[in-house]
């Protein structure tokens, strides 16, 4: 919205202080970043360009081990968050109880870390005991191990983090699509699935696509649930909070807090690039489609 | 009587073949079989992963303390060690700073959304809170672990105010001390305050801002009149969100609190490691007891679901 | 060759609540093939509801939908003898008008060149040669709404339902697309079951109307049945522009039942009626049959006549309407053609008498 009186020196500095908003919250980070390639490491009066940090992060076989962890994570939090938040989205769309729904998707939002994180280490070690009785009363052992600390436990407390972010960008996506045109399609002869797949699916694409970055981003940032609900394995955020409790700041960690940097925002700012770039045509023809021309 | 009108194209009709009833299998994986309660799963999901786990947090808080683990039973001990230990008192302590990272985050932020609302040309106002994206995705660890350098005693903040001569020792407050702890949360949870604030005003009509020019409502009674009660179910939700992360992540006070720096998130996860299992629980409990008060009083006030309309 | 008497659809006592509303009451009647029905009434009365339950798009809480004889109640959109055009925005917009088009026929897997070729006669057919590499959003809303009609037309659907499908365009081009429909209605001679809360549309489109209005079948007809003969107070309210009044039954004679108006007695010719002296009954006239009468006129019974206070009159271009109020205070509005309006001129307040040829009244026991 413009306003034609206002001072376009107040626009200016109120621009001004956004943007400075921006870069504050940004700056640290880049600060770390700059440090990481300082062979003196911090605070040091010399600044020399190097990449021997990163190389001896990228030698170390733990934290490379660590890093196919944290990729593995990824990998399956989005395989499996993914497709849920899309069911979700679908279902909450045609729910009219949707005050309930939505209150049971978004509260984890609401839990921090470490309590969502603790609360489910009891949890799954108190099933994990009642499956072993249930085993040993049946003589059987069908329930052994499920939900020992581990894979699976890390992933589903990854779900539980992940998803309500994947169902907010999938839902705003969908708010613009018009469930008229799945009923054209039933209507034409397509099934579900069909009208799904070829009429709704490519219209949320970009939505889905995005979520697909979020949740990849977030899981590999995840440390504190990741920590208390994996069992045996360390991934990559693991060791650099370890790392930074334990050795404190070494010109290692500066470098994996680089890595781990240049990954998100290469990610996540590509696709902010990519949405402003193509953002003005997705606008004028969303426009166009919403509003058909209403004479001959 | 003879049809006048046969199509000239039709040599099958569909209105020949409608299909029989379907038989038992073909009903399970049909639209009211498998293909309708497939859209359950999430809902299962989180009943089972999110819900449960919550709710038997409440229990285990009165189990038994074992020495590694814990037994089935009733004692309140691990509430008794909670409220007559320091804990107590560092947990009123963390809601203060909380409270404290929620005002100023509300000082800083929630100006931003109503500006990006108002002024922003419409086209590109989800493009510029789209920036604030960015610094929320790179790793929270990252981000509190960098304050570190920033505010440090030789750190950029106070190397830059002793080379332009404003101080000369290095200021030590803003680092291992509450208000690092403070200064941590805000940096973290900032971003929330602006994305919640503008989801709300997003819901409210443009002609109500004119309607304020037009009557001509100032600044100040277009802020306080309009805006902040318009927008109160947003600011509502992006301030319990800041609240409860500030007191929960236990991250921050580690990283930036002096020593003896501790919040919720950090008494429970001492106790985890301490292997003390109900008393975690107990704290949890009184945690997720505080974000339930919250969110139900906010939810009697502002009526929260006000929030979703841009979405539903 | 079809015979034009069987039923395309049968409705049963069908029903649907959302919780404790109730959207349709056990709804039942059936639909020739080959017939342009309407279902008319006011917005929020359950006549979408009832389309989409023919459709399959929802379920009904009880009772059958029969197509050609067939219980398809169980049966998904996708698998019954129907096809449907929506209000607007349901063109898919990542598709041009071809693939639109050829949409339905794609999934039946119709060879390439078949397809080409039917897609092509549609869209001939709704006269959009041509456009088939259009986009929707390069299209009017007229064009968007016969490229639908195309979509579901090739699939030689024997049942096509319209749910509103003019409701989003302009005055002067709804008249136009109505005019289509019935053309390529007739042209293509299946069923249309076209729903609309506008009555010059369904007057214009429809061999059969059936009035809808609070989940209930209120009554159906022809075109001219619905409008010149409404049996319920209801129609007569909702169809045309009618004069509705309510009195009591004094006596009933024959095929004639005299109403007692309080202030007035008249005759309404109602053969076979239930009503019986002493009923609260109504009746209805046509607002373009009442006239200004003189009191001596009515004396040899082919005029019914009541007194009324003069109003105003009511400049509408093609119509003028002259209002008057009745002792009840009611008031009621007699309609001419402007350019026949040879009325004269009354004063407001002036006392008149008004009256209907005897027999064009309708009597409304319901």
């Amino acid at each position: 919205m413009y306003d034609d009186f206002a001072n376009p020196w107040t626009i200016r500095l109120k621009w001004s202080y956004l943007l400075l908003v921006v870069v504050a919250l940004l700056s640290p980070v880049f600060y770390i970043v700059y440090i990481s390639f300082n062979e003196h490491g911090f605070s040091a009066r010399i600044y020399e360009f190097t990449f021997d940090w990163y190389r001896v992060v990228l030698s170390d076989t733990i934290l490379v081990s660590s890093l196919s962890w944290t990729v593995y994570l990824a990998v399956t939090a989005v395989a499996v968050t993914i497709p849920m938040a899309l069911l979700s989205a679908k279902f909450y769309k045609r729910s009219r109880r949707k005050v309930a729904f939505v209150a049971l998707m978004l509260s984890p939002l609401f839990v921090p870390a470490d309590i969502m994180g603790s609360s489910l280490l009891v949890f799954f070690k108190n099933l994990s005991g009642a499956f072993s009785w249930l085993d040993s009363v049946l003589g059987v052992n069908w329930f052994d191990g499920w939900f020992d600390l581990g894979f699976l436990t890390a992933l589903i407390g990854q779900i539980i983090y992940t998803h309500p972010y994947a169902f907010i960008v999938i839902l705003i996506t969908m708010s613009r699509y018009r469930n008229q045109q799945t009923e054209a399609a039933r209507a034409c002869g397509a099934t579900a699935w069909q009208a799904f797949w070829q009429v709704e699916f490519p219209q949320i694409r970009v939505g889905v696509f995005s979520s697909c970055a979020f949740v990849t981003i977030l899981s590999f940032n995840e440390a504190v649930r990741t920590a208390l609900l994996k069992g045996g394995f360390d991934t990559f955020s693991n060791v650099l909070v370890a790392q930074m409790l334990n050795i404190g700041m070494s010109g290692e960690s500066y470098a994996m807090a680089g890595i781990m940097s240049i990954v998100s925002i290469t990610v996540i700012g590509s696709i902010i690039v990519y949405t402003l770039v193509r953002a003005e045509r997705l606008e004028r023809k969303a426009r166009a489609m919403a509003e058909p021309v209403m004479s001959i | 009587m003879e049809s006048t009108a046969t199509p000239s194209s039709s040599p099958t009709r569909r209105g020949r073949d409608i299909p029989a009833s379907p038989v038992w299998w073909q009903r399970l994986l049909g639209e009211n079989g498998i293909q309708k309660w497939v859209f359950f799963i999430p809902i299962v999901f989180f009943v089972l992963f999110f819900a449960a786990p919550v709710v038997l947090t409440i229990v285990f808080s009165f189990f038994e303390r074992t020495q590694f683990w814990m037994e089935p039973g009733f004692t309140l001990f691990a509430y008794e060690n909670f409220f007559t230990s320091a804990r107590a008192e560092n947990y009123v302590f963390s809601m203060l700073h909380s409270a404290a990272a929620v005002v100023v985050s509300f000082v800083l932020g929630f100006p931003i959304a109503v500006f990006v609302r108002r002024r922003v040309a419409k086209a590109a106002q989800h493009r510029v809170i789209l920036l604030f994206i960015l610094p929320f995705m790179i790793s929270e660890l990252v981000r509190v672990f960098a304050m570190r350098p920033v505010l440090g005693r030789n750190g950029v903040v106070n190397n830059f105010l002793i080379d332009i001569g404003i101080i000369n020792e290095p200021i030590t407050i803003i680092l291992f001390s509450p208000l690092g702890v403070i200064i941590g949360d805000v940096m973290s949870f900032l971003p929330f305050m602006i994305f919640a604030g503008f989801l709300a005003l997003e819901a409210v009509q443009n002609y109500i801002f004119e309607v304020c020019d037009d009557l001509g409502a100032g600044p100040a009674r277009l802020f306080g009149d309009i805006i902040v009660p318009l927008a109160a179910p947003g600011i509502f939700a992006g301030s319990v969100f800041i609240f409860v992360n500030s007191m929960g992540v236990a991250l921050v006070p580690t990283l930036l609190g002096g020593p003896g720096a501790v919040n919720a998130g950090l008494i429970a996860n001492q106790a985890i490691v301490a292997l003390d299992f109900p008393l975690a629980m107990a704290i949890s409990t009184i945690m997720i007891l505080t974000l339930v008060l919250l969110l139900y009083v906010g939810h009697r006030l502002f009526d929260l679901t006000k929030v979703l309309e841009p979405i539903s | 060759m079809r015979n034009s008497s069987d039923t395309a659809v049968e409705v049963v006592d069908l029903g649907k609540n959302y919780g404790t509303v109730k959207a349709l009451n056990a709804v039942s009647f059936t639909i020739d093939s080959g017939q342009y029905y309407a279902l008319l009434g006011p917005s929020g009365g359950g006549k979408t509801t009832l389309l989409r339950l023919i459709g399959g798009f929802i379920q009904p809480t009880a009772g059958q939908v029969l197509l050609h004889g067939e219980d398809v109640s169980h049966l998904p959109p996708n698998k019954r003898p129907t096809s449907m055009v929506f209000q607007s925005y349901a063109l898919f917009p990542h598709m041009n008008v071809e693939r639109n088009v050829a949409y339905g026929l794609k999934l039946r897997k119709v060879p390439a060149n078949e397809m080409r070729d039917k897609v092509d006669w549609m869209l001939s057919m709704v006269g959009l040669d041509g456009y088939n590499e259009r986009m929707p959003h390069e299209l009017s809303g007229g064009q968007q709404q016969r490229v639908q009609l195309a979509r579901s037309l090739v699939l030689d659907a024997d049942i096509l339902l319209l749910d509103e499908p003019l409701a989003a365009l302009d005055a002067k081009l709804r008249k136009d697309m109505c005019l289509e429909l019935k053309r390529i209605q007739e042209k293509v001679g299946i069923t249309f079951i076209h729903v609309t809360h506008n009555q010059e549309e369904a007057l214009t489109v429809a061999d059969r109307i059936a009035i809808i209005a609070d989940g209930d079948l209120i009554e159906q007809g022809t075109a001219r049945d619905i409008y010149e003969t409404p049996r319920k107070r209801f129609t007569a309210g909702f169809i045309g522009d009618n004069n509705v009044l309510g009195g009591i039954v004094a006596g009933v004679s024959g095929e004639r039942v005299t109403v007692d108006l309080d202030f007035a007695k008249v005759d309404i010719a109602a053969p076979g009626t239930t009503a019986a002296a002493g009923d609260q009954v109504s009746f209805s006239v046509r607002s373009e049959l009442l006239r200004m009468v003189d009191p001596g006129q009515t004396a040899d019974g082919a005029w019914q006549s009541v007194p009324a206070t003069y109003l105003e009159t009511i400049y509408l271009g093609l119509t003028t309407s002259h209002l008057v109020r009745l002792p009840d205070g009611s008031e009621v509005a007699a309609r001419f053609v402007s350019s026949e309006d040879d009325i004269g001129s009354f004063e407001t307040g002036q006392a008149v008498t008004i009256g209907w040829p005897s027999g064009r009244a309708r009597l409304h026991v319901s």
